[in-house]
Formats: structure tokens, C-alpha cells, sequence
């Protein structure tokens, strides 16, 4: 086994990026690899978010722990994640997390005043760091009405209630609490060759191609209209649930087609929370990996990695 | 009654809710004037949402919330001290009914008796119940057996009757006889034989031997011997002792002599069938011949009991004071007349009055009697549920009336006001037979909302349907039940019946069938048009115009070969069952065919399911009647198992237990309440609405207190984690806030019961001044902040005493840290510092490996891992994790195929955005009608399956995962759906149990037991048992002895003693302390181990045992038995 060498270079190709959206196809490499992409992206891409919430008066209906933790999962915009420091691990502030380095502070000063229900929402919410503010889904075209779109609602007041705290947004990443993930959706599946046995499927008749067809959920097959011959329309539709082989199984035609999964060929899906973009998220999450793999490589002499890696070497451990 | 005190103020000042209670009392003295009197009772409870509940006037949730009560308070219960407690309902014999029976227990009564009587439980207008029964005796007599001041009497049945009225034994012989007619001998229903005949010369002999002839003579007699037990009326003639114990204690439903006499022959006519079985007895366990007892009801006779007693205890004092007075007093007897109305459960109004002497000073000596024992008495009713009576109100149990509402989700509340207890008595009983579900309670108990183990089939549910009539109308207002009879009389008159009066005819089964309206024998009809009258009362039942109420049972027994005793039966009184079910002889159109019949009645009508089939039925018994909806045999919570209709039936009954147990959103008055515990599932509005629910949960307005969450729910094993029994949940759902819970716990701290006990302190709240460590947590007034958290072991409340000026402050003594929820005062009037407080603290209760989850199926599981995010399962197409992890196991053992449904109909309904409907039993509603053919073929899986296919996914439910840790795709398609799941209230924090070191018991040095006290768990017996097997002898003793009392012993091994050793300073120390302190002092000063008998130290050795058997040795020596020890070094030796 020796000197024998497996490696490879995967290789990206993207299909469709959008701020919060990315679609792209992994390829030449195995599952491994593709799915420590995607664990990293869930867990371990650090983001940002509300930590520590100081109360000073809630005198709404929602009591004190039941809205910092509806704070917590509030996406904030985390560009700077990347660069910012632990504050378990932070030097200017000795880790109680109150410095510019490590965290970032939030107030929110919210009182009913008349008989009107007052929502409470994420653009309450004043930051410290205007790099660092609670996601806006209102300008991202998704289609909704701007107007009504006032952000993630914390809690109604009714008159007379009042919401008065500090809030202590803070670097984390998303194995310790799930806040931090970045990731909405991450998902990827093994690219599918699907061969149509052309010969086998002209003895079809066109009653029955259509059955075929049909019988899939998800629209994988078509018939062109002008020649009545079953292509494949959306070869990644197929979603592996081999309805279409049990039904040409069932019309007495197997081999009708065939379906195979490419075993070193990935299609990811990657959706975020808006916290980071989803085209950073992926470069984020190599970075991630990579500064793994190199603790791995230096694993040998681990605490002098753990020095040379400094707050990463934390990470690491985590890991 | 005058209120001050809100419901909502009682539960958190822990007080009762309740009112003066005033009464008038009227004094009469000779024929002198009526001199009424406002007397006060004391403090009565009021029922909330009774008439003189405040929240009566509250009729829209609006007005309830300002009220801080819930939306949808519905009232029916108590608040007793802060509790709120409600009456049981409890199982009686159905009133006003001959039953026949069969009892061993009858043999024992006295030498001659037989095990077979027909027994009636009479109840009077104020619902207070005398029962009667009638024995069968070996020489084919019968004795008539009725019970006064807890005891039973026995008299001679021909006694009764003869001082019942004026007649002749030709009479009686013709009565008792009429039933038998040679020509109807072995004719269907006929239920007379000739030793009818023999039997009444026996009875009639019997009153010969005693030369009894004459009522008079029979009076004389039962006067004669009843002159003792009949309080009052000591110096009265016997005849009108007599005549008021045929008054007050036979058949005492029935006014008129004649009416007496009338029902103790027709007794005695079933009781000789029942001899001759010619009938079979009447089973006491079948809801046929049962009714229940209400709370009003329960009160009203108890109410009555005690105002007898202390109107007599008061007649008797004032009697005495005239007596004194040396005045002549002719007493009119005394009379106590309560009028009580009780509607189901909710009202009670009373009016009490007496006339009596009366003389100057009567409120004087009135306060003296301590009238306010009277409410209070009802008050300790309501708060321990016993009944502290003497005679007993003719009920089989003095405890357990009353239990707590407890408020753990909206289900287990409403269960308690939908629950029957067949009784305590039962509960101890070895034999099953009174736990059967027997087919007479269909459509009234439900036959799956029983709870499992002890109390199983004792403790049913009345069904969604069900009710319990009352003394109130379907309009509201009171029944006019003299008048309703009337009517019934007229209209019984008009259609065929021969009244009784003024002579019954003499003829009995199967020509005529007498009728019983209410236990009175009003006439006999010929029993072939019996059957046409019964329909016709039916149909006026029905019809909106006649005064027949719509409450009507008319118990018609056929004629039968050896069945139940022909009649018809009809009764008109409250606390019977009652359910509505379609009359489809009546058309619909005339009028509304929503007829109610009762558990009597129904055991003889053909009621069809509304399936469109016959049931089997053939055309000579057509259908009368058709179920309203199938689910009308469920109680409300076995109504909300979605589809139950397709488990396995003990699954459907676990879950209406588990259904009681989950965190829900127990109340939404949350902020106004002070439970001792409530558990709380921190809910948003949409998510937690099941996508699955049945029609009963609009009905019930499930969704204003939600009982769970939507999850994802995968089945497969994933991982040794998700074993049958278990399930493993996705952490980072849990992060997200699903299941997040609380438990609230109050803690009511009342300084003035501490103080009344000793005078010596004074008690208020209040911090120290000079300890500033609990500063941060207990404000200057000696309560916590609001909001404040508190970690174990912090004190939460501080206490000054201000005549010692100590400080204590109380501790929490809870495991994990908790949140000062809210913090109220009782303030009191005066200036005195206050002196109650309640203090609610919030648990946070965020899942964790331990807690108990549940779906809606029986499928209960407790979490034994929690996976994050990466590590799950995900679709390779959505993308979508699952949130929560069964094994595939969990379903061939249980076959709750009803939970796979719901996880494909909630897929499908969550894909086209729709809540999908899971009433059980919903296909054998729809009839049989055209176009059944494409019904049928169209399954409820092909329905379910294509909605899942239009939404693009696979039609079985099923979907092809990948590994979260490999990222490999799964072998196997996984079956992955919406689920409803619950969270149930078992959590470890509250069970876990752990121990190191800690406290022992201060006699035999164990580590104490119980989690409260951080005891241990016991190593007993059993386990002592397996470590033997496997011959783990270290571990053994590690367990039994070093980890335990562990205890190293001296032993004389001259006298072979263990107490007698004493440690004392050896004697060279004595000696170098006399010689003073030249010496340099040893390191250590020794000391030696002395056998006090033996006066030596020379043979002491340490021998390690268990403490205990130092305490065995002194226990022995205490009862002079000595333990000697001989030691040695080798096993065996000497």
C-alpha cells in the first residue's frame, strides 16, 4: 500500500450562485471529502451571533430566557467571522467577551406606548458595529413586499410593555450551538447517468411511455412532443427512488433504462441564513477544512501546532 | 353568600373560594308567631361558575381574562386552600329500581336466608337515599331489610304490608298470586309459578304465628320494637312510631301507602321469579343499573345531615332552657325542609327553615351551638373529599370524593370532570369482574380511556356525547318533575294503561306488564300493545310540543324466556346517563329526531352504525335508532388519537394516559397562578398545531392550549441509540427551541401558622443588614428579585425574627438553577408586615438525554442521544433532516399502523399547505349509497399516496437518505414523515438520583434512601443475587460493606464482647501528666482499647463488620441475650 498515491484533485464547478443560494457540482473526488465540505459548512464555519443578553426590564409576555434565545437564532451578518477572535481565547479582554476583537454589542429599547400591538423585530436591535447587524431579508429579491418586511419579530408589546437589554453578539461556529451555523440547507447527491435503452423503449406504445414517465414523482423524463421519444428532461430530478425502474420492471421491460450514480461526482446545494454568503460559505468552509487537515499533517508535534495555530489550534482541538 | 375574594386571588393567597352562608330559621313556640332568624353558617365553598360564582356573569373570554382567569374557564370545581379540587363522579345503583341479585354475602345474614333479594335504592326529592332489600328466606318467605342510622333491620315482609294499608290476607294471597296463570305456563315471559301460592300462605302464616291480624296490631308491633332506634319520638304512641318509620325509612320515593304497598308486591313478585328462575338477576356491575352520584348532590345530602343534627341538638338545648323555666311546652315536631336544586355540577342554591319554640335570647344560644361547624364541615368536604357522617348517606365509601384538578395539560383537566369512579370499595376487590367492559356501557363510558394497572375498568370516561341528566331542563330551567309525571301519567292513561289506582289489576306477565314511573307502580298495560305505546312515547320524547321531557327513559323489558323481569320502566329523575342517537321512526323533517336515551333502555333498542349496513339485523328487528357519528363511544381524549381506528388497541389506550402526561401549554392565565407545580411547553402559534387532528380537536379548541411539535420523524436505526423504547433527537433542532419547556413551582411561605406556634418569635420578612452574601439575589424585603436566577443551594427568601433579631433564610433546594418567575404579597389589612408570600420559580427544562417523548400513538420513547445536525441522515434532494430518530422496531411489537399513516398524510397535507382530517372511524360514516364501488377501491393510502406524488415525492412516504457521517447513501429507502410528538412530563432532572458520600442513618450508619435527602438507591436483595451468580464477591462486599456502614470493631476476645470495650488514655499518659511537663510530649498521645469486664486491654482485637451488627449485639443485650465473638485467625478454627 505503500507509495501508492490516491490523490486526487476535485474539482468545482458552479452552477448558480445567489447571495443567500449556491448550486454547484463537485467532482473527481469521493464521498468523504464531499461530505466533510458539507459538515464543516453546517458546523464549523465561525458566524456571529447574540451570546449574552443582559435584561433590564421585560415586562413583556415572553420571559427573559425564552428571548435571548429568540435572539440567539437571529442571523447576523458575518463577513468579519472569519477575522475575528474566539473570545474564550481573546487577549485584549481576557475572554470575558466585551472587547472589539471578540464581540460585538446590541441594544434594544422598545416600549408600547399605545393600543396598538407593537412587533418587536431584528431592525430594533442597534449594533455596535455596523458590520455586524441582524440580517435584511427585504432587500434580497426574493419577492416579497419591502413594505411589510420588517424583520425577524422578537416579541409583541402590548401598551404599557417594555423590553430594555444589552445584547453581546460573539464568534462561534455551529457544533457548539446550532445559532452559529451559517447553513440553512446543505445538501449534496451523487450525480446520476441515466441511459435510456432506446430500442427496448420504441416497443412502447405512446400510452405506455407516458405511464413511464409519469410514474416518476419528479420529472426526469419527457416526451418530445414532435417525435414521441422518451428523453431524459432533468437527469437530477431523479431523486434515487427507482419508481421508474419497478414500473418498466412492472411492464415487463427491464433494462428499460438504466440509472447509475457517479460515485466521484457531487451536486451540492448550499442555502445560508443569510449570515454569510453562500459563495463565502463554501470558500470559508475550505479555508476551515484545509487549516483541519493541516492540524492533522502537524498532529505529530501538536502543541507546538497548537502554539503556531494559536485561537485555531483551540478549534482544532475542538475537532 | 357575599363574596370579596376573587377565584384568581384565592389560588395565589392560597384561600378558599366560598361565601356567608345565611339561613332563615323559623321559631315557632306552641301556635305563637313565626319568629324568623338570619343565622350564619359559616363560610360555604362556591363552585366557580355557579350562580353565585362571580364568574357566572363572565360569559365571553374577554371578560374572563380581565377576570385573570382562563379564556376558556369552564368552572365546575372548588378552590380549597389554593387548590382547586373537584368532586368525583361515583358509580351508584340506579335509583328508584327493583334489582334482583344474587349475593353469597345474603346466606351469612342469619340462619334461613338465601343468597337472592331484589334490592331498591330510594331516593327522596333532596336526594338523600334510603335502600330496601327484600330477602328470600329457605321456607319461602321473605324478610324486608332497611337500614337506620347505619345499621340494617330486618321485618317480615307480610308485616309491612299488612301496616302499609288496610287489607286482607285474601288480598295479599290474591296480589302475591296474580302472576301466575295456568294457561301461561312455559309461555314465553311468563314469570309466575305455582309455588307462588305456597309462598304467600307461608308469609301470611308467619303473621298468624305472631297473631297479627289487623294494621293496627301490625303498627303496635313495629312501634313496639323500633321505639328505641327512632330518635324523637320517645314518648310518642307506637303507632306513630310505626307510621314514621314506614315514612322515613321504606321505600321513602313513594309518598302514599298504597303506592307502597303496590311496589313491595311487584318486589316480591320479581323476587319469587328470581327464585324460580323464571327471571335471571339483574347484574349490579352493567351500567343498565346504574346511575351517578353528582356533587351537588353529594353536598345536598350531606348538607342535610348536618343541619338535622344541629337543629336538633338546638331544639333539644332550647327545649331544655323551657324546661327550666319550669313553662309546659307541647313541641311541633321538627321539621328541617331543604329545598336544593343542583344543576349537573354547577349550582346550588338552599333555603333552610325549621319551625320550633322559640324564646328571648335564641341567637344567643344559636352562637352558642356553633353554627359555623355547618359550612365549615362542607368546606372539609371539599378539601379532603371525606365524609364525616354517621349514618353513612347510604353511600359505600367515606373517602375520596373530592380530588385535585391538577392543571398538567387541558386534557388531564377536562378529564377530571369526565371521569367516573365505580367506587373505592371496588378498588380492593380481588375479582375482576367489576373492571369488564361490558357492552351495556357502549356510547357511554369510553371503552379506551381507562388508565392501565390498579384503577384499570374502575375508572372510566364518560364519552364526548355523553351526559348526566339534571334538574335542569335542555332550556335551563328547572324541572317541574310533579308535573312532568303528571303528564306522563295522562298521556300513559291515554294510550292503553290500567291505572293502579285504586286497585292494581291482578294480573301479571305475559298478559299484562306493569309500568314504574320513578319506582312507583303507576298501572300495567296489555302487553301487546306495550310496543306501540313505547314508540309513541318515543316520538312525544322527540316532538318539541309535548311536555314529555326530551330526557325520558322508557326501559321497555320484553317478554323473554328466563330473561331479564318484563316491564316498563320509565324514569324521569337526574343523575342518570344520557346520549343522543337519531330516531329514524320519527321523520326528520317533523321535527328534530335527536333523541337521548339512557343505559337502560338501550340494552333493548336496535340502534345501527350509520355505515349504511344492517348490522346483521333481519327484518323482524328493523333499526329504531342510528348512531349520531361512530366517534360518539370516545371519550374527548381518545377522540384526538388521530386515526385510531387503525391500532392495535391497547396502543389507543396508552395514549390517552400519555395524552394526561405531556407539557403542554398548560394554561394561558399562567402569570395569574400559583400551582404548586405546572409544566409549561414553550410553544409558537403554527408550528405546534398537529398537521394531523382529528374534528373533534376544533371542537375542543385544542389549539389554544397545544400539546407538541411537529417533528420530522425518521424511521430507521441509525446507530445503537435509537433502540426500541428509545429515540435519539436532532441536537440541533433542540437548539432551535423545539421541546423547550419550563417547570413552574411555586413555593407559598405563610410566616403567620410559624408564628401561632410559638409566641416566642415574630416573624417577617427581611434581609440581614450585616451578611451581605445573599444580597444579590434577596432584595431589602426579604424576597428574591423577579428574574433573578438562582443556583442550588443560594437562599431565595430571608426571614427576620425580630424578637430573637435572627436571620434565616430559606434555601433552594432544587439540582439545577432556576429563575425567579414572580414573586406576590398577601396583603393584610392591618399594619402588621406582611406576612405571606408566594414565590414562582421557572426551570428551565431544554431536552436532554432522559426526558420522555411520545407521538400520539402509544409510541413513547425516552431521548438517549442527541445528535447534532452533521451527524443526521439528510435527503439528498431537499436536503431536509430529520429531527427526531425511531427504530424501525418500535412498530412490529406495537402495530400502531396509525402513526405510519400520519407520517405520510402530514407529509402530504404539509406539502399542498393543509391540515388533513384523522377522524377515526370516518369511513362507516359514509352510506351506502351510489358510487360506493369508486369509494371503496379509492383506499386511504392511494389517497394519501397522490398527494405525496403531485408534491414530488416518492408515494410509500419513503426517501433515499445519506449518512451524515459517512456522506455514503443509505442501503435502504427510509420511511421519514411529519410526526406529531409530545413531550411528556418524565424528565430526569427530577428523577435522577446520585450519591458519593452523604448523610447516613443515624442507628445503623447505611447511607439513608430517597432522592430528596440525597439518599441512595438499595442495593437489595435481588442484586445481592445476581453479583453472587457471578460470583462478583469483591464487588459484593464493596457494595454491602465498604460503601456502606463500614465499621471497624473492637472485640474482647476473653469474654467475646463487643459493647463492653471503652477507650481509655493509657496509663503511662496518666502517669506523665501527674509528673508534670519535663517530658517532651509524644507525637501522638496514645490511647488504649479497654474490655471494661475483663479489666484488660491485652486481649482486645479489631475485627471489621457492619455497623448494623454492633446495633444487632445491643439490641440483643437490651433484651439480656448476650453475643460472644470468638475470634480466630483461620476460617473454621476455634
Amino acid at each position: 500500500m505503500e507509495g501508492v498515491s490516491y490523490q486526487r484533485f476535485p474539482k468545482i464547478k458552479i452552477r448558480t450562485v445567489r447571495d443567500d443560494f449556491m448550486k454547484f457540482e463537485l467532482r473527481e473526488t469521493d464521498s468523504s471529502i464531499a461530505n466533510a465540505l458539507r459538515r464543516v459548512m453546517i458546523a464549523e464555519v465561525p458566524t456571529i451571533a447574540i451570546d449574552l443578553v443582559e435584561i433590564e426590564v421585560n415586562s413583556s409576555v415572553l420571559n427573559d430566557e425564552f428571548i435571548a434565545h429568540r435572539l440567539g437564532l437571529i442571523p447576523l451578518t458575518s463577513e468579519r467571522a472569519m477575522a475575528m477572535r474566539f473570545s474564550r481565547d481573546c487577549d485584549a479582554c481576557d475572554g470575558d467577551g466585551q472587547c472589539e476583537y471578540c464581540s460585538v454589542e446590541f441594544h434594544l429599547r422598545a416600549k408600547c406606548i399605545n393600543d396598538q400591538t407593537l412587533d418587536v423585530t431584528s431592525k430594533d436591535l442597534y449594533s455596535s458595529d455596523h458590520t455586524v447587524v441582524p440580517v435584511d431579508f427585504s432587500d434580497s429579491s426574493t419577492g416579497f413586499d419591502n413594505t411589510e418586511n420588517r424583520g425577524i419579530i422578537i416579541v409583541k408589546l402590548r401598551r404599557g410593555q417594555e423590553l430594555i437589554l444589552r445584547a453581546i453578539a460573539r464568534k462561534g461556529i455551529g457544533k457548539d450551538h446550532a445559532k452559529w451555523s451559517p447553513a440553512a440547507t446543505v445538501t449534496f447527491m451523487y450525480e446520476p447517468e441515466i441511459y435510456i435503452n432506446e430500442e427496448l423503449m420504441e416497443t412502447l406504445t405512446l400510452e405506455e411511455k407516458k405511464e413511464f414517465v409519469d410514474s416518476s414523482p419528479t420529472k426526469v423524463f419527457d416526451i418530445n412532443p414532435n417525435t414521441q421519444q422518451v428523453y431524459v428532461h432533468d437527469a437530477e430530478a431523479y431523486t434515487y427512488d427507482d419508481e421508474v425502474l419497478k414500473k418498466a420492471e412492472a411492464m415487463g421491460k427491464p433494462g428499460l433504462v438504466e440509472i447509475h450514480a457517479k460515485e466521484d461526482s457531487f451536486i451540492f446545494t448550499v442555502e445560508t441564513t443569510g449570515a454569510v454568503k453562500a459563495s463565502q460559505l463554501v470558500l470559508n468552509a475550505i479555508d476551515v477544512l484545509k487549516q483541519k487537515l493541516d492540524a492533522v499533517r502537524l498532529s505529530a508535534d501538536t502543541v507546538e501546532a497548537d502554539e503556531q495555530f494559536g485561537e485555531l489550534g483551540a478549534h482544532m482541538r475542538g475537532g | 353568600m357575599n363574596l370579596c375574594v376573587a377565584g384568581e386571588q384565592c389560588r395565589q393567597a392560597k384561600l378558599t373560594y366560598s361565601g356567608n352562608f345565611m339561613v332563615d330559621v323559623h321559631f315557632q313556640y306552641d301556635d305563637g308567631f313565626i319568629v324568623r332568624e338570619k343565622i350564619n353558617l359559616g363560610q360555604f365553598p362556591i363552585m366557580l361558575k355557579s350562580k353565585l360564582c362571580q364568574l357566572r356573569s363572565a360569559n365571553d373570554p374577554k371578560k374572563l381574562v380581565l377576570l385573570k382567569e382562563e379564556p376558556s374557564e369552564m368552572g365546575g370545581y372548588f378552590i380549597s386552600n389554593g387548590l382547586e379540587r373537584v368532586f368525583r363522579l361515583h358509580i351508584l345503583q340506579k335509583r328508584n329500581y327493583p334489582m334482583s341479585m344474587v349475593r353469597n354475602s345474603f346466606r351469612e345474614r342469619r340462619e334461613g336466608y338465601t343468597n337472592k333479594a331484589v334490592s331498591i335504592r330510594c331516593v327522596r326529592e333532596d336526594q338523600s337515599a334510603v335502600t330496601v332489600r327484600l330477602y328470600y328466606l329457605d321456607n319461602g318467605s321473605a324478610r324486608l331489610g332497611f337500614w337506620i342510622q347505619g345499621r340494617e333491620y330486618l321485618l317480615p315482609v307480610g308485616i309491612v304490608l299488612k301496616a302499609l294499608i288496610e287489607t286482607t290476607d285474601k288480598e295479599i294471597y290474591a296480589s302475591l298470586t296474580c302472576c301466575y296463570n295456568e294457561k301461561y305456563d312455559g309461555v314465553m315471559g311468563s314469570v309466575g309459578t305455582q309455588l307462588g301460592g305456597d309462598r304467600a300462605v307461608v308469609i301470611l302464616g308467619e303473621l298468624q304465628n305472631l297473631s297479627l291480624c289487623t294494621r293496627a296490631q301490625c303498627l303496635q308491633h313495629i312501634g313496639e320494637h323500633f321505639q328505641p332506634v327512632m330518635t324523637g319520638l320517645e314518648n310518642e304512641s307506637y303507632s306513630i312510631i310505626a307510621e314514621a318509620l314506614i315514612g322515613d325509612y321504606i321505600f321513602v320515593h313513594l309518598d302514599n301507602n298504597i303506592d307502597k304497598f303496590n311496589l313491595l308486591i311487584f318486589m316480591l313478585q320479581k323476587l319469587f321469579s328470581l327464585v324460580d328462575k323464571t327471571s335471571v338477576p339483574d347484574n349490579p356491575d352493567s351500567l343498565q343499573n346504574q346511575e351517578v352520584l353528582l356533587p351537588g348532590h353529594l353536598i345536598t345530602i350531606c348538607l342535610k345531615e348536618k343541619l338535622q343534627k344541629w337543629l336538633l341538638k338546638v331544639k333539644r338545648g332550647l327545649q331544655e332552657v323551657a324546661d327550666n323555666k319550669t313553662k309546659k311546652f307541647d313541641l311541633g315536631s321538627l321539621t328541617a325542609v331543604l329545598i336544593c336544586n343542583s344543576q349537573n355540577d354547577r349550582l346550588l342554591s338552599w333555603l333552610g327553615y325549621v319551625s320550633n319554640v322559640t324564646a328571648a335570647g335564641v341567637q344567643k344560644f344559636i352562637e352558642k351551638n356553633s353554627p359555623k361547624q355547618i359550612g365549615a364541615a362542607i368546606a372539609n368536604l371539599v378539601k379532603t373529599g371525606r365524609l364525616d357522617t354517621q349514618s353513612g348517606l347510604d353511600l359505600q365509601q367515606r373517602a375520596g370524593f373530592t380530588v385535585q384538578a391538577e392543571r398538567l395539560n387541558f386534557l388531564s383537566f377536562i378529564s377530571h370532570f369526565r371521569a367516573v369512579h365505580r367506587g373505592a370499595s371496588f378498588a380492593g376487590l380481588r375479582t375482576t369482574s367489576v373492571r369488564k367492559l361490558l357492552p351495556e356501557s357502549w356510547g357511554f363510558l369510553c371503552p379506551v380511556h381507562t388508565p392501565s394497572g390498579e384503577p384499570c375498568g374502575l375508572l372510566n370516561h364518560l364519552t364526548t356525547t355523553c351526559r348526566i341528566t339534571s334538574y335542569y331542563n335542555s332550556e335551563g330551567k328547572i324541572k317541574d318533575f310533579f308535573k312532568v309525571r303528571m303528564s306522563i301519567y295522562k298521556v300513559l292513561v291515554s294510550i292503553g294503561m290500567i291505572p293502579s289506582s285504586p286497585k292494581l289489576v291482578l294480573a301479571g306477565p305475559p298478559e299484562m306488564l306493569h309500568i314504574l314511573l320513578d319506582g312507583r307502580v303507576v298501572g300495567s298495560i296489555l302487553s301487546n300493545i306495550v310496543q306501540k305505546a313505547v314508540s309513541y312515547l318515543r316520538w312525544l320524547k322527540v316532538s318539541a310540543t309535548s311536555l314529555i321531557p326530551d330526557d325520558l327513559e322508557v326501559g321497555y323489558i320484553p317478554l323473554s324466556i328466563h330473561g331479564a323481569y318484563p316491564g316498563l320502566y320509565m324514569f324521569t329523575s337526574a343523575s342518570r346517563f344520557v346520549r343522543p342517537v337519531r330516531n329514524i321512526s320519527v321523520c326528520a323533517e317533523e321535527s328534530n329526531n335527536i333523541e337521548l336515551i339512557g343505559p337502560f333502555e338501550q340494552v333493548y333498542m336496535e340502534i345501527s352504525c350509520p355505515d349504511g349496513g344492517d348490522g346483521g339485523r333481519t327484518d323482524v328487528f328493523p333499526a329504531t335508532h342510528e348512531e349520531i357519528h361512530p366517534t360518539g363511544i370516545l371519550s374527548v381524549v381518545a377522540n384526538l388519537t388521530p386515526w385510531s381506528d387503525h391500532n392495535q388497541s391497547p396502543r389507543n389506550i396508552h395514549q390517552c394516559q400519555m395524552a394526561k402526561q405531556t407539557m403542554g401549554l398548560s394554561c394561558q392565565s399562567i402569570n395569574h397562578r400559583a400551582d404548586q407545580k405546572l409544566y409549561h411547553l414553550q410553544v409558537s402559534d403554527q408550528l405546534h398545531r398537529p398537521q394531523l387532528c382529528a374534528q373533534r380537536h376544533e371542537k375542543y379548541n385544542i389549539d389554544d392550549c397545544p400539546m407538541g411539535t411537529n417533528a420530522i420523524v425518521a424511521v430507521l436505526a441509525y446507530s445503537g441509540c435509537d433502540m426500541e423504547h428509545a429515540i435519539v433527537l436532532n441536537k440541533s433542532s433542540v437548539d432551535r427551541g423545539m421541546f423547550h419547556g419550563y417547570v413552574y413551582q411555586t413555593e407559598t411561605i405563610d410566616l403567620t401558622q410559624q408564628n401561632m406556634k410559638s409566641v416566642r418569635s415574630q416573624r417577617s420578612f427581611g434581609r440581614s443588614n450585616v451578611d451581605k452574601s445573599s444580597h444579590h439575589v434577596i432584595d431589602s424585603d426579604g424576597l428574591p428579585y423577579v428574574g433573578q436566577r438562582i443556583k442550588p443551594n443560594e437562599p431565595y427568601c430571608s426571614i427576620y425574627d425580630e424578637i430573637t433579631s435572627k436571620v434565616s433564610t430559606t434555601k433552594l433546594k432544587v439540582s439545577e438553577p432556576v429563575y425567579v418567575d414572580y414573586v406576590a404579597v398577601d396583603v393584610n389589612k392591618s399594619k402588621k408586615p406582611m406576612q405571606k408570600a408566594s414565590i414562582r420559580l421557572r426551570h428551565p427544562r431544554t431536552p436532554r438525554i432522559g426526558d420522555k417523548f411520545s407521538s400520539r400513538h402509544g409510541q413513547k420513547g425516552v431521548c438517549s442521544q442527541l445528535f447534532p445536525d452533521t451527524d443526521m441522515p439528510f435527503s439528498g434532494v431537499t436536503g431536509m433532516q430529520p429531527d427526531l430518530l425511531i427504530n424501525p422496531h418500535s412498530f412490529a411489537s406495537r402495530m400502531n399502523i396509525a402513526m405510519l399513516l400520519e407520517s405520510i398524510a402530514a407529509k402530504g397535507g404539509a406539502l399542498h399547505g393543509n391540515f388533513v382530517d384523522a377522524t377515526p372511524f370516518s369511513s362507516s360514516m359514509k352510506k351506502n349509497s351510489k358510487g360506493s364501488e369508486t369509494d371503496d377501491s379509492n383506499s386511504l393510502v392511494d389517497e394519501l399516496g397522490s398527494m405525496l406524488t403531485s408534491g414530488g415525492f416518492n408515494r410509500y412516504g419513503v426517501e433515499v437518505l445519506y449518512s451524515g457521517i459517512y456522506g455514503t447513501e443509505l442501503t435502504c429507502e427510509i420511511y421519514i414523515g411529519p410526526v406529531y410528538y409530545q413531550r411528556l412530563r418524565h424528565m430526569v432532572s427530577d428523577k435522577f438520583q446520585v450519591r458519593s458520600t452523604g448523610m447516613v442513618d443515624q442507628v445503623t450508619r447505611q447511607p439513608i434512601k430517597g432522592r430528596k435527602h440525597g439518599g441512595g438507591i438499595r442495593f437489595g436483595e435481588m442484586e445481592r443475587d445476581s453479583l453472587l451468580a457471578h460470583g462478583a464477591a469483591y464487588l459484593l462486599h464493596d457494595r454491602l460493606h465498604t460503601s456502606s456502614d463500614h465499621h471497624i470493631a473492637h472485640v474482647c476476645s476473653l469474654c467475646g464482647s463487643i459493647l463492653t470495650t471503652s477507650l481509655m488514655q493509657s496509663r503511662q499518659q496518666v502517669v506523665r501528666d501527674m509528673i508534670g511537663q519535663d517530658l517532651p510530649p509524644r507525637t501522638t498521645p496514645k490511647k488504649v482499647v479497654v474490655c471494661v469486664s475483663c479489666q484488660t486491654s491485652k486481649s482486645m482485637e479489631t475485627v471489621s463488620m457492619p455497623y448494623v451488627f454492633r446495633y444487632l449485639a445491643a439490641e440483643l443485650a437490651a433484651m439480656n441475650v448476650k453475643m460472644t465473638l470468638k475470634l480466630s485467625n483461620r476460617s473454621g478454627g476455634a
